[in-house]
C-alpha cells in the first residue's frame, strides 16, 4: 500500500508532507507535555523494529491470488497508545523509504498519513475506546482488533487511490482503481486483525499492564480542548462549507411554492415590518456583498460574543448572589 | 534470518567508503536528492525526452560513489511492480496516437508508461545514492539540525538500531522452536500468536537493558557538534550546481 514518488505530483506530495509533518510536531509536543518520553522510548523503538520485521513477511490471501503484509497500526496503538504508535510508524516508513526505496521520499508524506495518521490517531483510538472502554475481554479485544485493522487498511487504500487520482500522473480511473484496491485491503485487514488479536492475547496473558494502560485508560477531556475544537469546526463550516450549501428552497419554502406558486407568503399586515427588518439588517439574505463565507464568519463571531457574553453575565450574577448569601 | 539482517545493513556499509561523494556534507546531499526528486516528479506525464537529462545524475554519481549497480537494480525491482501496474493501465486506457516511429504508432498511454518507469528508476536511484554515501546517524543529525522533534529523531535512530535486536532474538527463538519441533522448517499457525508475542516481549526486555546502558553512557545528552555538520565550500557548490541544473531542466520547455 506504499505510495511511490513516480505516481505523485509535487502539489499532492507537498500537501500531504505538510500534514504529516504537522501531525509529527503536534504528537511529539503532546507526548512531551504528558511526560511519557522516558518510559516510552525503548518500547516505541522495539515496537517499530517489530513492525518493520513483520512488514517484511507476506502472507497469502485466500481466494484472491495475491498476498499482503500487516501494517501494524492497530497492534502498535493497542500496545503503546495512539501518539507513540504514530511516531513509531513514521520512523518505520522513513527507514523503509531510505533503506529499501519502498515508497519514495516525497511520497513519505502520503505514506505517513495513510499508514500512520489515519489508523493511529483517528481510527484505532475511536474503535478501541468504543469497544474496550466499557469492559475488557478477549472477545472484545478480537472484535476491536479486526474492526480497527479492517477500517484502517480500507481507508488507507482509499486514500492511496485518491492521491494517485489527484496527482494525475497515471491515467487510472478512480472508481475502478478504488474497486480493485479497497476490497483486497479489507481482506488483508481482516487477517491482520486476527494476527493482531493473537499477539495481544499472548501479551495480555504475560504482561497485562502493557495493554491496560493504553486500551482501557480514560483520560479526562480538557474543557479548553473541547471549546477550541468546537470553535475550529464552527469556523470551518461557516467559511469553507457554507458556499456549498444547497440553493434549493428549504422544506417550508418548497411546500409554499407547491401550494401557492410563490416562495414566501407575506401577509399585508406585516409587510411594513419586513421592509424595516431589511433596512436595518446588516446582511440581508446572508450576504453583505462580501460573500457567503464572510457572512458565515461574521455571524458565527456575533453569536459567540452574544451567547458567551450572556453566559458570562449570568455566571457572574450567580457567583455574586452566592457570595452575598454566604455572608 | 542473519542473511536478511546482512541485506538490510549492506547498503549502509557502503557509506563508510571514502569517495568524493562520501566526503560531501549530509545536508547538501539530502537537499540535492530532494530537489532532484521534486524536479523529476514535476515533469509533464507524457514527456519522455525531458526526463532524459536527469539520467545523468545516477549515471555520474553511481560510478563516482562506487555504488554497486546490481544493488541498485535489485532495490529497483522492489519498487517497480506498483508502477508497472499503473503504467499498464495507462496503455490500456489511453490509446490516442502521439506520433509514428517507422510506421509504428506510439500512443500517449505508452509514453505515460515509459515516463512512469523512468521516474521510478530515477527516484529510487537518487535515494539509494543518498543512503549509500551517507551513514544513517548523519541523516539523523541533519534531522536534529532541522529542529525536528528530538523524541521523533530518537525513536527513528533507536528503531533502526533495534531492528538487529529483533532479528537476533527471532533467529534464536526460531532455532529453539525448530529443534524442539522435530526440525520442521516453518512455525505452525497455531503457535504463531505465541511466537510473535514472545518475540515482542523478549525484545522489549532486551531493548530496555540496551537503552539503560545507552543512557548511562551519555545518550540523549547534548553532544558536541560534529565537524561534518559544518558548512563546506565543496558541498555548497555541489548543492547549488546540481539543484540549479535540475530546476533548469525541469522548467525549460524544449
Amino acid at each position: 500500500m506504499h505510495m511511490t514518488d513516480a505516481l505523485l505530483s509535487p502539489t499532492v506530495g507537498t500537501a500531504f508532507c505538510a500534514l504529516s509533518v504537522g501531525a509529527v510536531a503536534l504528537t511529539s509536543a503532546k507526548i512531551k507535555r504528558d511526560d511519557l518520553q522516558t518510559e516510552n522510548v525503548p518500547l516505541m523503538a522495539v515496537a517499530g523494529a517489530f513492525v518493520f520485521a513483520a512488514q517484511m513477511i507476506n502472507f497469502a490471501i485466500p481466494l484472491t491470488g495475491s498476498s499482503g503484509h500487516i501494517a501494524g497500526g492497530a497492534l502498535l496503538t493497542s500496545l503503546i497508545g495512539g501518539g507513540p504508535a504514530f511516531l513509531t510508524i513514521a520512523a518505520v516508513l522513513i527507514i523503509q523509504a531510505l533503506m529499501f526505496a519502498d515508497g519514495g521520499i516525497i511520497a513519505l508524506g502520503c505514506n505517513v498519513f495513510n499508514i500512520g495518521v489515519l489508523p493511529c490517531l483517528i481510527i484505532c483510538p475511536i474503535v478501541y475506546k468504543l469497544i474496550l472502554n466499557k469492559s475488557f475481554s478477549k472477545a472484545r479485544l478480537l472484535l476491536s482488533s479486526i474492526i480497527a485493522s479492517t477500517i484502517s487498511l480500507a481507508f488507507g487504500a482509499l486514500f492511496v487511490t485518491l492521491q494517485t487520482s489527484l496527482s494525475g500522473v497515471a491515467s487510472l480511473p478512480f472508481k475502478e482503481f478504488a474497486m480493485l484496491m479497497v476490497p483486497i485491503h479489507v481482506a488483508i485487514g481482516i487477517l491482520e486483525g486476527i494476527i493482531t488479536a493473537a499477539v495481544l492475547f499472548f501479551v495480555y496473558s504475560m504482561r497485562p499492564e502493557l495493554l491496560n494502560r493504553t486500551t482501557t485508560q480514560r483520560k479526562p477531556r480538557q474543557k479548553r480542548t473541547v471549546i477550541i475544537s468546537l470553535a475550529v469546526i464552527a469556523l470551518l463550516v461557516a467559511s469553507v462549507l457554507s458556499p456549498f450549501a444547497s440553493i434549493l428552497p428549504d422544506g417550508l419554502e418548497w411546500s409554499i411554492e407547491k401550494l401557492t406558486g410563490g416562495a414566501e407568503i407575506i401577509p399585508a399586515a406585516i409587510m411594513g415590518g419586513t421592509a424595516i427588518q431589511e433596512s436595518i439588517a446588516a446582511m440581508p439574505g446572508y450576504d453583505n456583498g462580501a460573500g457567503l463565507s464572510a457572512a458565515g464568519l461574521i455571524g458565527s463571531f456575533a453569536v459567540f460574543i452574544i451567547a458567551g457574553g450572556t453566559g458570562l453575565i449570568i455566571s457572574r450574577y450567580k457567583s455574586i448572589k452566592r457570595k452575598s448569601a454566604a455572608e | 534470518m542473519r542473511e536478511k539482517i546482512a541485506k538490510l545493513y549492506s547498503i549502509e556499509q557502503l557509506s563508510t567508503n571514502n569517495t568524493c561523494i562520501h566526503l560531501l556534507r549530509p545536508g547538501a546531499k539530502l537537499l540535492t536528492t530532494l530537489v532532484f526528486i521534486i524536479c523529476v516528479i514535476s515533469l509533464p506525464k507524457y514527456s519522455v525526452y525531458r526526463i532524459m537529462p536527469f539520467m545523468f545524475y545516477p549515471a555520474i554519481l553511481i560510478p563516482l560513489s562506487e555504488t554497486p549497480i546490481m544493488l541498485v537494480i535489485k532495490r529497483l525491482a522492489l519498487a517497480l511492480p506498483f508502477c508497472i501496474m499503473a503504467g499498464l493501465s495507462s496503455i490500456i486506457s489511453v490509446r490516442e496516437i502521439a506520433y509514428y516511429i517507422a510506421g509504428f504508432g506510439v500512443s500517449y498511454g505508452l509514453l505515460n508508461f515509459t515516463a512512469i518507469i523512468l521516474r521510478a528508476l530515477l527516484c529510487v536511484s537518487a535515494l539509494l545514492i543518498l543512503i549509500a554515501t551517507t551513514p544513517f546517524c548523519e541523516i539523523a543529525g541533519v534531522l536534529h539540525a532541522l529542529r525536528l522533534p528530538s523524541l521523533f529523531v530518537m525513536a527513528l535512530e533507536l528503531t533502526y538500531r533495534y531492528i538487529s535486536v529483533i532479528f537476533g532474538e527471532a533467529h534464536n527463538m526460531f532455532l529453539s522452536y525448530t529443534l524442539r519441533n522435530k526440525l520442521k522448517p516453518n512455525i505452525e499457525l497455531k503457535h504463531m500468536g505465541a511466537f510473535i508475542g514472545q518475540l515482542f516481549l523478549r525484545s522489549y526486555n532486551r531493548a530496555e537493558r540496551v537503552y539503560s546502558a545507552m543512557l548511562l553512557r551519555g545518550y540523549g545528552k547534548p553532544q558536541r557538534r560534529d565537524a561534518k555538520m559544518n558548512f563546506s565550500i565543496n558541498s555548497g557548490i555541489y548543492a547549488v550546481l546540481v539543484s540549479a541544473l535540475c530546476v533548469i531542466f525541469s522548467v525549460i520547455k524544449y
